[in-house]
């Protein structure tokens, strides 16, 4: 059986107080529930504070283009589905620069694990106002107040056909590790955002802030994520408050159970090289 | 006899033009005829002017010719606009009547039939989509062609998918515009081919013969967008990877196809992307995380018209500037650019050694032109495929180092590389700049250690690189400098000056990026006179050899962006000028 620090590589230099420890340790704690091993795990990070995060893991890493997380994730699983592919963006990599890419990544259904770290503001590039600011978020990119309606992710996913929905706080380490534990388990693209304060440049979406706007009805008995219309009504609940929790999974099958001819053989083993007969055989056809 | 001879099929587009000139190449083909084919499509499906001409020769052709011999026209506007083009003593076949009201001036010379396809095709079989059997049944009577072997192809092309009455129908048509032509067209006025023997060649396009050339060089992963003039490529692929265990994802943009491709080759399959104009635009930022990331990858770039959306058919070669330079940073990368069908085919199994041993963005430069239209060449010697993985450790070499580093700096700059999944060889692979084994680095001393690791590689690769290749006489003082698809019309225009008593030499520029300054500044001074002859406005090879070759002379550029190929009569008249 591994152990958290089995994923441990050199420590992280965050802000104190960053909400991504949050998802770092919860994001270990799942790893150790379904014995990844570091050899078998992909993690492909886009540009933000999350974008370290491979830095200080220890498993495969790609650092991706800022927006590119899921094309690279999902050429690395195509080629070796026997892999565990986990993409990391932050809000402005998922639902702004790479918005196309998250929806098409849905519509496939490509067994990647997405994990959005949402701290409403882009805060690696000083703090300017990002596609999940509220309405009226004042920032050195909007001083006088964002005029732009804030994105739901989860809506837009749910809307694309996503099979996981999830959304966690990384101030509730162990409620968020055991969504990545079952987005890691489920078959196809899991979406678990993360509710994550930066303490740096968001002073309006703080700990105790989010605590607030929280909405933890999935504790309640009666929800069952496997009802879509049930899934819809908490994502458009009208409270101004984040529902978190699973909120909706279905099983679907994932597109290289669809397209890979043989799936036991990734497209990275085999010969390479076609018999010279059988090659002169296919150049019949331009003769 | 006709040793050289220029069919053109026109009409409006949705006419059924490309399958009836298509048709036509494989008979000459079969014939034993050199075919060269040229589409000038507009870039819609249906409704507009369009045209397909089909040449074929005894000798060995690469392009489009000077004049049209036989015009096939289905309607009488496309007669107005390629009267000028047809050559004397030509032959016109028309479906209208408005043929007669042209000026006496514009039909000298030449041979005009009115020939009713639609009518013949409606009265005979109740639907005028036979028109375009009728057709090729009538340009069979004039250019004596075996009708034979074009049953056999309407067999092939029709017979699982429409059945048996339909090929019966078909070949009626074909029998019934035979006959027809044989009333009105006169003796003299057909063009009788000497047959030779058809004997392992292929009729094939760049596009198909780079698809092809793919599968072989053991490409497993390919990913791209939609655009003309590439998407030959992938339908290609798209129906054969399937066998071989082989992927071809259509993305959501070319943002998406560079980086799952890039995705797919970190995870150790060979991968690729195709595009064309404005889709290799998107790419440049996948190509700089390929470079810095030392993720090999192939990329073939059918250049078409650009700027901005263009003239998607066309060709032009306004793209060597965005490949050679673009992207943001300096990173090492290699270019090639085919010239010829054969080119297209070895450059391309190449590429992917090439990509693998230098862990390096490779592109495959060629032109619309290149990329649609067929030719008769050689069968490709696939003997001669040689898949080279490079630095690709194994599961047991990789045990037994101490401790594995991505981005070891070495003499050649080429580091060992492993995929996820292995044991031991845990890394990161890093688009921020990083330290040896891939984790982020800013440190001065070891950012210069790690530019110069990775520019390292295109001194290395020089050995491995395909140089410029010289034709014509070595001592002659007329040169002339091309890439890609120009290779056609400049030996065409330098078999005609050699008649005329000039005798020339052409450097065909085979790999762009990097290339050797000192093979191109000792052919240059050689010269007394030197052009260069490509389908742009700026002149971007003129430029880029002037940035690379010390002491070069005056150049004389020879350049068209008019969206259409070069004529050998085009370059023939443009050096004429100056010699």
């Amino acid at each position: 059986m591994r152990k958290e620090k089995d994923y441990n590589l050199i420590d992280p230099t965050w802000c104190k107080g960053c909400g991504i420890y949050g998802l770092s340790s919860a994001f270990k704690k799942a790893a150790v529930a379904v014995d990844l091993n570091p050899e078998q795990l992909v993690v492909v990070t886009g540009i933000g504070c999350h974008g370290r995060f491979n830095n200080y893991l220890r498993c495969y890493g790609f650092h991706a283009l800022h927006g590119r997380t899921l094309p690279v994730a999902t050429g690395v699983k195509l080629a070796n589905p026997g892999l565990e592919v986990v993409a990391i963006s932050g809000d402005g990599d998922a639902y702004s620069i790479g918005l196309n890419h998250f929806l098409h990544t849905i519509r496939r259904n490509v067994d990647v694990t997405y994990i959005v770290v949402n701290n409403q503001v882009y805060a690696l590039t000083q703090g300017q106002t990002s596609p999940t600011s509220q309405m009226g978020y004042v920032s050195i990119s909007t001083p006088l107040g964002s005029r732009e309606c804030p994105f739901d992710g989860l809506r837009l996913a749910l809307a694309a056909g996503a099979t996981f929905v999830a959304r966690g706080f990384s101030g509730e380490p162990a409620h968020l590790a055991s969504l990545i534990e079952r987005g890691l388990k489920h078959k196809g693209f899991s979406l678990i955002e993360v509710l994550s304060p930066c303490v740096t440049h968001n002073k309006i979406n703080t700990y105790q802030w989010y605590k607030e706007h929280i909405d933890w009805s999935d504790q309640n008995a009666g929800y069952n994520a496997r009802d879509k219309r049930m899934a819809w009504k908490r994502l458009l609940n009208n409270k101004r408050k984040f529902p978190v929790g699973l909120i909706y999974e279905e099983e679907k099958a994932t597109y290289e159970s669809l397209v890979l001819r043989d799936r036991e053989m990734p497209l990275i083993h085999g010969d390479l090289s076609i018999d010279v007969n059988a090659l002169n055989k296919i150049l019949e056809e331009f003769e | 006899m006709i040793f050289d001879i220029s069919v053109m099929i026109a009409g409006t587009a949705g006419d059924g033009i490309l399958f009836t000139g298509n048709v036509l190449a494989k008979i000459l083909k079969r014939e034993g005829w050199e075919v060269v084919t040229y589409r000038d499509f507009p870039s819609n499906i249906r409704g507009e002017p369009t045209n397909y001409t089909i040449r074929a020769s005894l000798k060995k052709i690469h392009g489009r010719g000077d004049c049209i011999d036989v015009l096939l026209v289905f309607d009488c506007q496309a007669v107005m606009k390629h009267i000028k083009r047809v050559d004397y003593k030509g032959v016109l076949l028309c479906d209208g009547e408005d043929v007669l009201r042209l000026s006496s001036y514009d039909r000298r010379g030449k041979t005009f039939h009115e020939f009713p396809l639609r009518k013949l095709a409606r009265d005979h079989f109740g639907d005028e989509i036979f028109k375009n059997m009728i057709a090729l049944g009538a340009l069979c009577h004039i250019l004596d062609l075996e009708t034979s072997i074009v049953e056999e192809i309407i067999t092939k092309a029709f017979l699982s998918k429409k059945g048996e009455k339909i090929v019966q129908k078909n070949i009626q048509a074909l029998k019934l515009g035979c006959d027809q032509a044989e009333k009105i067209v006169e003796p003299e006025e057909r063009h009788p081919l000497k047959r030779k023997k058809d004997i392992d060649r292929l009729l094939v396009s760049g596009d198909e013969a780079i698809a092809f050339a793919t599968l072989s060089a053991g490409c497993r992963f390919f990913a791209a967008y939609p655009i003309c003039p590439a998407s030959e490529i992938w339908q290609w692929l798209a129906k054969s990877f399937p066998s071989y265990n082989g992927l071809v994802v259509q993305t959501e943009d070319e943002l998406a196809a560079i980086n799952m491709a890039l995705g797919a080759s970190y995870a150790g399959v060979r991968a690729m992307t195709s595009t064309s104009g404005p889709g290799g635009s998107l790419m440049m930022e996948g190509l700089s995380l390929a470079g810095m990331t030392e993720i090999p990858i192939v990329i073939v770039h059918v250049q078409r018209v650009g700027p901005a959306t263009g003239m998607p058919t066309k060709n032009e070669q306004s793209d060597l500037n965005l490949w050679v330079y673009g992207s943001h940073g300096d990173f090492p990368r290699i270019v090639l650019s085919p010239g010829t069908i054969e080119e297209c085919f070895s450059f391309t199994v190449k590429a992917f050694n090439l990509a693998e041993k230098y862990q390096i963005p490779v592109i495959l430069l060629t032109e619309q032109d290149y990329g649609q239209n067929v030719r008769t060449v050689k069968k490709f010697d696939v003997s001669q495929v040689k898949i080279e993985r490079g630095k690709l450790l194994t599961q047991e070499e990789l045990l037994r180092i101490k401790e594995y580093k991505r981005y070891e700096f070495t003499p050649d700059g080429v580091s060992p590389r492993v995929v996820p999944s292995m044991r031991n060889g845990i890394h990161m692979v890093e688009g921020n700049e990083h330290d040896e084994k891939g984790y982020r680095e800013e440190e001065a001393e070891n950012r210069i250690r790690m530019m110069k690791k990775r520019m390292r590689k295109l001194r290395s690769v020089s050995k491995d690189l395909i140089p410029p290749k010289l034709w014509g006489h070595r001592k002659a003082e007329v040169g002339i400098i091309g890439f890609g698809s120009t290779f056609g019309p400049i030996r065409e225009a330098m078999d005609r000056l050699q008649r005329e008593g000039v005798q020339t030499k052409y450097l065909q520029m085979r790999t762009l990026w990097p290339f050797s300054s000192r093979k191109v500044q000792a052919f240059a001074s050689s010269c007394r006179e030197i052009f260069v002859i490509e389908n742009n406005y700026s002149g971007q090879l003129s430029a880029l050899l002037r940035s690379q070759v010390n002491d070069l002379p005056e150049i004389t550029s020879i350049l068209d962006y008019s969206g259409l190929a070069f004529r050998p009569l085009d370059i023939l008249t443009a050096m004429k000028k100056v010699l």
